[in-house]
Formats: structure tokens, sequence, C-alpha cells
């Protein structure tokens, strides 16, 4: 079953201006993760903020759970999708703890505050990303990578079937990369969610598929999808040149006896040095 | 347990304070004499005590010191509910322009109205609320108002009345009425009536009401419009609120106290060191701590020297050393 469904999104800021993508569809259905790749300024973020209701579309319809996400409330919307903003701006030193309780606002009244039962929830979510022993720390004084746990830990709270996240590894160490990167299968495969995200590594997504999840990579280019499909079929060097001018290789090696490790690496952009040159650098 | 010893510390220490200011002045009085006065007026019991003190006490002491309180506690509230809001640490209760929206109408109504009193409140009242209509409007685009715009339609609108307060001094009466615009815009309690209670306390405490009721919701808002969105908050009404209330809360404050700085601004992270940031204990906090300052300062201004010291100078002069020396102390807190 379908989860989210986009049909014929187009959108731009203003009726007369350039739109920002047209005529976009896919579906996503439920323990799936769908992977928005692209270049900087490419409307993935934007398409994202249609999704969580930031935006309107100026035609098409987004569905979650069947319902038009158009006729939902903010309040509603949160109870389907959450979101993991890529860079959080902590600008008061909130205990941790009340980060993550924050998820709970779409469920507690206007002038009312979580209750006991919230601050369970808050901290089974903080037990999931593994973090509930940092809960009473100020979260201003956790590292990048804890931050962004958090922010996954809150948008859990939300308990809501789907998770936007828009590069949640943007800014993060090499070995937090890989923290975000197993926390967020680890919660798909044993939560059944559905993710959503916007990033800007193609090796990420063969890490998904690698880990047994139903991964789904969308190229976006020229405000459409160039090609939409596994990353195995769709992350190849002939796209990744269209897409970034980059030119690729495509490494493998066997990790195991089941699962080949891929990795697409980076060679030279398009117009970057001479055709010779590069050819002697590849060999 | 620890929660409710704060809580109960907040609502006492208002009460200490106001309680305290009934003996400081230039008459001093003993307890005996103020208990009794108090008592006798609320139990309708006759002590037999002079007129003079009956006055001293129940219409010049008593009153100054609720106002103080409620002014107090109105701008720091108003200012702790707009760092979170605008996300801004440096904001204070009158980013909106709400204090110089204030000043020019106390400017006016003294020019025009010979420093009637009840003019000076009507005049400054509207021209505070009309200051933050303004700047709501200049910040207001593709209806929406996002944050950043509507701080600096703030300060803009707030320019554009100092520009004009300075016109009016320019041009009123340097014997009559520029004094009085000056010592408006120091601000003062010293004028505080019953009268100006009841009136001036209905916005003061529909903006107060409607902030404690929110309070946890303006975590959420702190988090950012985007994000605040995402967890499901209606931005457009839950930021209205929040507005409205504040603004009520700081003009019917300034338009019986004139101008006074510093609490709005300090009093919120005197608060923030001290109990943290969450709204749901900040915001009490603030009330109560901002109360019992302009209480004290009050009374420090009454008696230091033997004319009365404008509150507004004496706020910074003693709320700048005591941040200081609590800055120091908590080493800024999770800063």
């Amino acid at each position: 079953m379908s989860i989210l469904q986009v049909t014929n999104a187009s959108f731009s800021y203003e009726q007369h201006l350039e739109k920002i993508f047209e005529d976009i569809s896919f579906e996503v259905g439920q323990g799936e993760i769908f992977c928005l790749l692209g270049p900087n300024g490419c409307g993935k973020s934007t398409l994202l903020d249609n999704i969580l209701g930031v935006n309107h579309l100026q035609q098409g319809k987004i569905r979650v759970m069947g319902r038009d996400t158009r006729t939902l409330k903010s309040g509603e919307i949160a109870r389907y999708i959450a979101y993991v903003p890529q860079s959080h701006e902590r600008t008061f030193p909130y205990q941790v703890i009340d980060i993550v309780k924050m998820g709970r606002a779409a469920y507690t009244g206007r002038f009312s505050s979580p209750s006991a039962e919230d601050k369970e929830i808050a901290k089974e979510a903080l037990d999931l990303v593994g973090l509930r022993h940092l809960r009473h720390r100020p979260y201003t004084q956790l590292s990048g990578g804890e931050g962004q746990l958090v922010m996954i830990a809150r948008a859990l709270a939300q308990k809501t079937p789907v998770i936007v996240m828009d590069e949640p590894t943007a800014h993060l160490d090499f070995k937090h990369e890989m923290v975000v990167m197993e926390t967020i299968v680890k919660l798909v495969k044993n939560t059944d969610l559905t993710v959503v995200m916007a990033t800007h590594f193609p090796n990420h997504t063969f890490y998904l598929e690698n880990n047994g999840i139903k991964t789904t990579v969308a190229l976006m280019h020229n405000k459409h999808f160039l090609e939409v499909g596994n990353p195995t079929k769709v992350l190849n060097e002939h796209n990744m040149r269209t897409l970034y001018n980059v030119n690729t290789k495509l490494m493998t090696c066997p990790l195991d006896t089941s699962t080949v490790l891929k990795q697409l690496v980076p060679v030279s952009t398009l117009n970057g040095i001479k055709e010779e040159e590069r050819n002697a650098y590849v060999r | 347990m620890r929660k409710r010893i704060i809580y109960i510390l907040l609502i006492i220490a208002p009460l200490l304070c106001v309680f305290a200011t009934l003996f400081v002045g230039r008459y001093p009085l003993s307890l005996a004499l103020v208990v009794k006065t108090l008592w006798g007026q609320i139990a309708l019991v006759n002590y037999d005590i002079p007129d003079m003190y009956q006055t001293l006490v129940w219409d010049i002491r008593m009153p100054r010191a609720i106002l103080g309180a409620m002014v107090g506690g109105c701008l720091a509230v108003s200012g702790a509910s707009f760092q979170g809001l605008f996300r801004n640490p440096l904001v204070s209760s009158g980013i909106l322009g709400v204090s110089s929206g204030a000043g020019f109408g106390a400017a006016l109504a003294i020019i025009l109205f010979q420093g009637n009193t009840s003019a000076i409140y009507i005049f400054a009242f509207a021209f505070a609320l009309l200051a933050v209509l303004l700047s709501y409007l200049i910040g207001r685009v593709y209806n929406t108002t996002p944050t950043i715009t509507l701080v600096l339609g703030g300060v803009v609108v707030s320019s554009i009345f100092s520009a004009l307060i300075s016109f009016a001094k320019y041009v009123a009466d340097p014997y009559q009425d520029l004094p009085a615009i000056v010592f408006w815009l120091m601000g003062s309690l010293a004028t505080a009536r019953y009268h100006d209670i009841l009136v001036a306390g209905i916005p003061m405490s529909i903006g107060i009401a409607g902030l404690l009721a929110i309070r946890w919701r303006i975590n959420v808002l702190s988090m950012g419009d985007r994000e605040a969105h995402s967890l499901g908050v209606n931005l457009a009404v839950d930021k209205g609120i929040v507005i409205v209330c504040a603004s009520l809360a700081t003009a019917g404050a300034v338009c019986v106290s004139g101008i006074i700085g510093w609490v709005g601004l300090v009093i919120p992270h005197i608060c923030r060191m001290i109990v943290g940031n969450d709204n749901r204990v900040l915001i009490p906090a603030s009330l109560s701590l901002g109360a019992c300052f302009l209480v004290l300062v009050d009374n420090v201004g009454r008696i230091i020297t033997g004319s009365e010291m404008p509150l507004g100078i004496l706020t910074a002069l003693i709320g700048g050393p005591f941040f200081v020396w609590l800055l120091k102390k908590t080493k800024g807190g999770s800063w």
C-alpha cells in the first residue's frame, strides 16, 4: 500500500515566476525509503516543503494515507508527517528531553503542555536513537551528530507513519554520518517507518539497499525526475554525468557472500580536466 | 517536589516585596502599626489608627507597590515571550515598538492636554498598540510574517516613533511640557492610584493570562517557523496570540509607568540562569522576579535621595551590576 502519493505536482513561488518543479509523480510504500538526489538548488527542499505543507502546490496533489494534505490543518499533517531538518539552529539551551517533547505538540492543546504520557513517549523515542542518558543535558552542548539524533528522536515522538529528512547527514563527521545512517536503517526495519529524504550522497542509497531496505532513488533534474528506480539501476556513470556534470566510476567489491559493496567515486568535473589527462588518471 | 517549592516561592516572593514596601519611605512605620492598619481595613476592626497612617499605607504605598509588581511582571513576561518567539535572546518587550509608540502618545497628550493623566494613559496605550500594528503590517510579506521581517518592522517603527518623540520635545513648551515629557520617558510609579491599577490592569491581566496559558507553545515556536509548522503548530494563530498578549501587557504597563527599560530584557535572562530555558517555568519565574525587582528598585528610588529617583535610571543602575554578578556566578548558565 502506498503511504505517500504525489501526483502531477508543480510548484512556483508566484504564479508568474518560473516553476521550481513540474509534473512530478511518485509513490512511497510502507517501510520504504525514497531518496531525492540532485544538485544544489534543483528543488529538493522545495519539494519536501510541499510535502510538509509549508508551501502549497500550484497543480497536482499530495496524499498521505489517502488524505489530501491540502485539506489537512498543520496540526493534522503533523500526525502523518514528521520532519528532520537539515541544519537546526540552536538558540536556547533547552534540555534534550524538552526538545523531544516538542514532538508531542500536535497531540497537545494550544493552551496546555505535554502530559506524563507524552514524557514517556519522548523517553522511548530517545531510547530508539540511543540517547536516553543525555536527556537532561542542554542540547546546545551536544555534538552535531548527537544533535541530529535528537532531531530524529523528536520526529519519532510525533508517532507519524512518514518522516521527511532534509539531508540528515549534512555537516556530520565520518563516524556520525554512519551512526545516523545506521539509526535510520534500524528504525525503518523495526518500526516500518516510511522515509522520504533528500541527500547529496549517492552512496548512502547503496548503503540502504545493501541493508535490505526497499530504496527508491529519484534523480531531480531540470524540474523533472530524470529517472526513478532502485539505486543499482539508477545510479550509473551516465546519469551522474547528466545530473552533476561529474565523471564517476562505479566501484564494486564483495562485502560477504551475499552482498556487493557499491560506491560511486567522483573522478573529475566534466569540464575540469582534459580528456586524455582524465583517462590517464583513471587508468 | 522541587518543582512545587519553586512555584510556591514564585508566588510568595512578590507578596513579600509588596508587604515590605509598606514600611519603606520618609515616614518609617512599625510592624505592629502596618499590620494593624492592614487588618483594620480588611476585617473592619477599628484600632484607632490616625488617618495619616491609614492614607500612607492604603492609599499611597499599597497601590504603588501593587502597580510596581504588575508593571515589572508584565515587562519581564513580555520580554521572555518575545525572546522565545523571535528566537533572539537580545529582544526585549519593546521590540515591536510598544515603548516608543507609548512614549510618543504620552508626549502628544502632554502637549495637547497639558498633562491630563487620563489623556496620557489613553494616548500612550493607543499609540503603543498602533506601533505594534504598524510593525506587524510592515513585517507581513506573502501573507505570512517571517520573524526577521517582523523584527525589522519593529526596529523601523521604533526609530520613527523615537524621532517623533524628539520632535515633540523640540516643539514642546520648554518650561512646562518638556520637563513633563522627559520625566515621563524616564518612568515612574509616583502617580499610582487604585483607579490606574483597575484600568491598566485589564490589558495587563489579559496579556499575562494569555502568555501563561500558551507558554509551552512558545517553546515550540522558538524552533523556527518551518519546524514549528511541521510539529503541528498553526503559526498564524499562535504567533498572533503571543504578539497580541505581549503587546497588551506591555502597553498596559508603560501607559501608567512610563518607559522602564532593562526589565523586559534582562529579568528573563536572570530567570534563565536560575530555572532554565523551558518557558513552562521561565514565564512564571519572569512574572515573579520582574514583579519583585521593580518593587524593590522603586523602594530604593524612594529612599536613596531626598527627591525621587526616576525608575528607568535605577533599573539599569541596580540591575546591571546584579546581572554581571549572576553571569559570573552561574558561568552564564548553559549558554
